[in-house]
């Protein structure tokens, strides 16, 4: 609905204005909506560039991982290395295996 | 001028209006008219290319996922220095001797060196990047990653993948090494992680976009999980690190016991082609391929696959299957052994250069007759026959053996330039054609597999890095030979060991094989000492598990004692007997007591 009125502004009379509520009220929610959308933006652009962080975090964490796991293998590998695994046998007294007999075992 | 505040505010109106086009229409301009054009430039202001950490080649594990070839990660130490208060980065003069000292005993560099490194000469400009150290451990890396964070924001740090051979230099040929990529980013090999380079390396994930303050990447692509990066694909081998450890002690055994120059020893599973130990001297430090000189790459070169020798011999008992097969002859077939035969103006004599009178396949092959060999070719196959069976057999072609470098040894048909009428004669004991030793491993599997022969393998598992697994199945490389044949001869081979060939023998256990002594190819003819001795055997009989090639390249003992039947057949029995006990394979007969 428009409305009509005349307005003394220091002293002036001003010429009568028409000024639509409706217009306004467009105006004003188009500018809520354009502010929500921008906010909308700024919350997703934001929220990619923490998950970016995240995840660029999370691969240097997973690399530290691997480079742990890599060398926690080598060191088992190397524990458990035939030549490891012989001096330990020798230092505890084991020998070399000679002979080895089969004793056939009749059925049970 | 302006009177009342109409004529103002429509000024204010007119202003704004005049001072937003321009700046509306630049808008247009840049983001529409000129878009096209425009893009790639504000692409290269705000994107910056960025890798993933580099995630970790596959490993190479035995048959029983015991490690052999593994990865420890290493750092590529830097320093990027600037010129600031005189010559030095990191400050002045006195700073940059202290920080020196301080990383000499990390990096073990001398402390003037690493100053020299750090310093700045007084004619370079700008920032400068200096390499410090390579191949740092990986304590130490962190040790500086800690500084770096703490103290010397200036230090660079590159972390890179450094192959760990868990074993040392055990079954160095069948596991080899990659090389770094080149300038086009191809990488090259030796070994089984030659053959697989591609699925053992994982490749570099470089992705493009906005990066922050930090360099960290806004990448959308990144954020949506489109960029990972995976490691290399896991390899599990048909190798069995104690079967192998053990076969390479027996070959420097023998190569000690008979003063050899080289040697090879290849156990396969006839059944399946699966290569269980491959063992080869002179062999090299896998681990320490760069530190040698160009004039020992041949090293790098895996003989079973690569080297090829006439067989000698040993090639009788495939001589002797072609000619069975072909109908030609049989158990009631016998020959005169004059000990000479001429053929294609060539003269053939025994080794033992004696006649042995009337001799059927069993005395052909015990006395191991090259003249009985001879006569099966000239006179009962014939050259279209007796080639049509050794294509068969394999010769002159790849196995298809997974390991870089395979050859296809040398087989002259009678198409061939290179052949004459006397190859025919000279072939059928082995002589006049080269072969590989997975090749005539191949070609006997045939004996001992009831005819088929299998294509040989190392790896038995591929373990993919999104969890697939893929596992190799045995697959026939042909049937040369009918398995009624192949009975034949594995029978023929069986009472031959059992008769003659004591030295190969394996106390409760039956074996069949045969002993080649070959001589040695050089321009003009033979070498007139130098010998190859060989044993191929397979066992236990009826039903052979294990399939086993002992050559001895030029054994330095007495003249009369460079046979195989002194040198590679005794390593066979040696082998063979701990092999069995490693298997867990019982004797074929019942034990009878000391």
């Amino acid at each position: 609905m428009s409305v009509l009125w005349r307005q003394t502004t220091h002293g002036v009379q001003r010429r009568p204005e028409t000024a639509s509520r409706t217009t306004a009220k467009l105006i004003l929610m188009g500018a809520l909506v354009a502010g929500l959308l921008a906010a909308a933006f700024l919350a997703l652009t934001t929220s990619t560039v923490r998950l970016s962080g995240e995840i660029w975090a999370a691969h240097h964490e997973m690399a530290r991982i691997q480079r742990a796991n890599s060398l926690l293998e080598a060191e088992i590998a190397r524990l458990s290395s035939i030549p490891v695994l012989q001096e330990r046998s020798r230092a505890l007294g084991y020998e070399r295996a000679g002979t080895l007999d089969f004793i056939e075992m009749g059925a049970p | 001028m302006l009177r009342g505040p109409d004529a103002r505010l429509r000024f204010v109106n007119v202003l704004m209006i005049a001072v937003l086009l321009p700046i509306l229409g630049q808008l247009v301009r840049l983001q529409v008219l000129e878009r096209s054009r425009r893009l790639p430039e504000v692409e290269e202001l705000l994107q910056r290319p960025y890798t993933l950490p580099a995630p970790p080649p596959g490993i190479v594990m035995d048959a029983h996922g015991e490690l052999l070839v593994g990865n420890v990660p290493i750092y590529k130490v830097g320093a990027e220095i600037s010129r600031g208060g005189g010559i030095s980065v990191v400050g002045n003069v006195t700073r940059t001797r202290q920080v020196a000292e301080e990383l000499a005993p990390l990096l073990n560099r001398d402390s003037e060196e690493l100053f020299q490194a750090l310093s700045v000469p007084p004619d370079a400009g700008g920032r400068v990047w200096r390499p410090l150290a390579a191949a740092v451990p990986a304590d130490v890396g962190e040790q500086l990653m800690q500084l770096r964070s703490e103290r010397w924001g200036w230090l660079t740090l590159e972390m890179e993948w450094q192959r760990y051979y868990a074993e040392g230099d055990l079954a160095s040929h069948t596991l080899g090494f990659v090389t770094e990529r080149d300038k086009d980013g191809q990488q090259g090999g030796f070994g089984v992680q030659g053959y697989y380079v591609r699925l053992l390396s994982p490749l570099p994930v470089v992705g493009r976009g906005e990066v922050d303050a930090y360099q960290v990447p806004l990448a959308e692509a990144l954020a949506l999980g489109e960029l990972r990066a995976y490691p290399g694909t896991d390899l599990v081998l048909t190798l069995d690190r104690t079967i192998q450890a053990f076969v390479e002690g027996e070959l420097d055994w023998a190569m000690q016991e008979y003063r050899a120059q080289g040697g090879t020893i290849l156990v396969l599973n006839p059944r399946t082609g699966a290569i269980l130990a491959a063992a080869s001297r002179p062999a090299y430090v896998p681990y320490e391929f760069g530190l040698y000189p160009e004039s020992e790459y041949p090293l790098f070169q895996d003989p079973v696959v690569s080297s090829s020798y006439e067989p000698g011999s040993v090639f009788k008992v495939l001589t002797v299957a072609a000619a069975v097969d072909a109908g030609g002859v049989g158990p009631n077939w016998s020959y005169h052994d004059s000990g000479y035969l001429e053929y294609g103006g060539v003269p053939i004599r025994n080794s033992d250069h004696r006649a042995h009178g009337q001799q059927n396949l069993q005395g052909l092959l015990d006395s191991s007759l090259n003249v009985g060999a001879a006569t099966l070719t000239t006179r009962v196959l014939g050259a279209e026959s007796f080639y049509r069976y050794m294509r068969a057999f394999g010769f002159g072609q790849k196995t298809g053996v997974d390991l870089v470098g395979e050859s296809t040894g040398i087989l002259h048909f009678p198409e061939s330039e290179f052949w004459s009428d006397s190859s025919l004669a000279t072939n059928s004991f082995g002589q006049g054609i080269a072969v590989t030793p997975v090749q005539l491993m191949t070609a006997v599997s045939a004996l001992a597999n009831r005819g088929t022969m299998m294509v040989p393998y190392v790896v038995a598992e591929r373990r993919y890095p999104d969890g697939r697994l893929a596992v190799t199945t045995p697959r026939p490389l042909g049937t040369p030979i009918t398995p009624e044949t192949a009975d034949y001869l594995a029978e023929l081979m069986e009472k031959s060991v059992a008769h003659r060939l004591t030295r190969a023998q394996v106390p409760g256990y039956r074996i069949a094989g045969k002993t080649g002594t070959s001589q040695i190819p050089i321009p003009g003819g033979y070498h007139p000492v130098d010998v190859i001795t060989s044993f191929v055997g397979f066992g236990p009989m009826p039903d052979p598990e294990v399939l086993i090639l002992v050559k001895i390249d030029r054994p330095g003992i007495e003249r009369h004692l460079r046979w195989g039947t002194q040198t590679a057949a005794p390593t066979f029995s040696r082998v063979a007997e701990r092999l069995f006990v490693l298997m867990g394979i019982p004797p074929s007969e019942a034990w009878a007591g000391p």
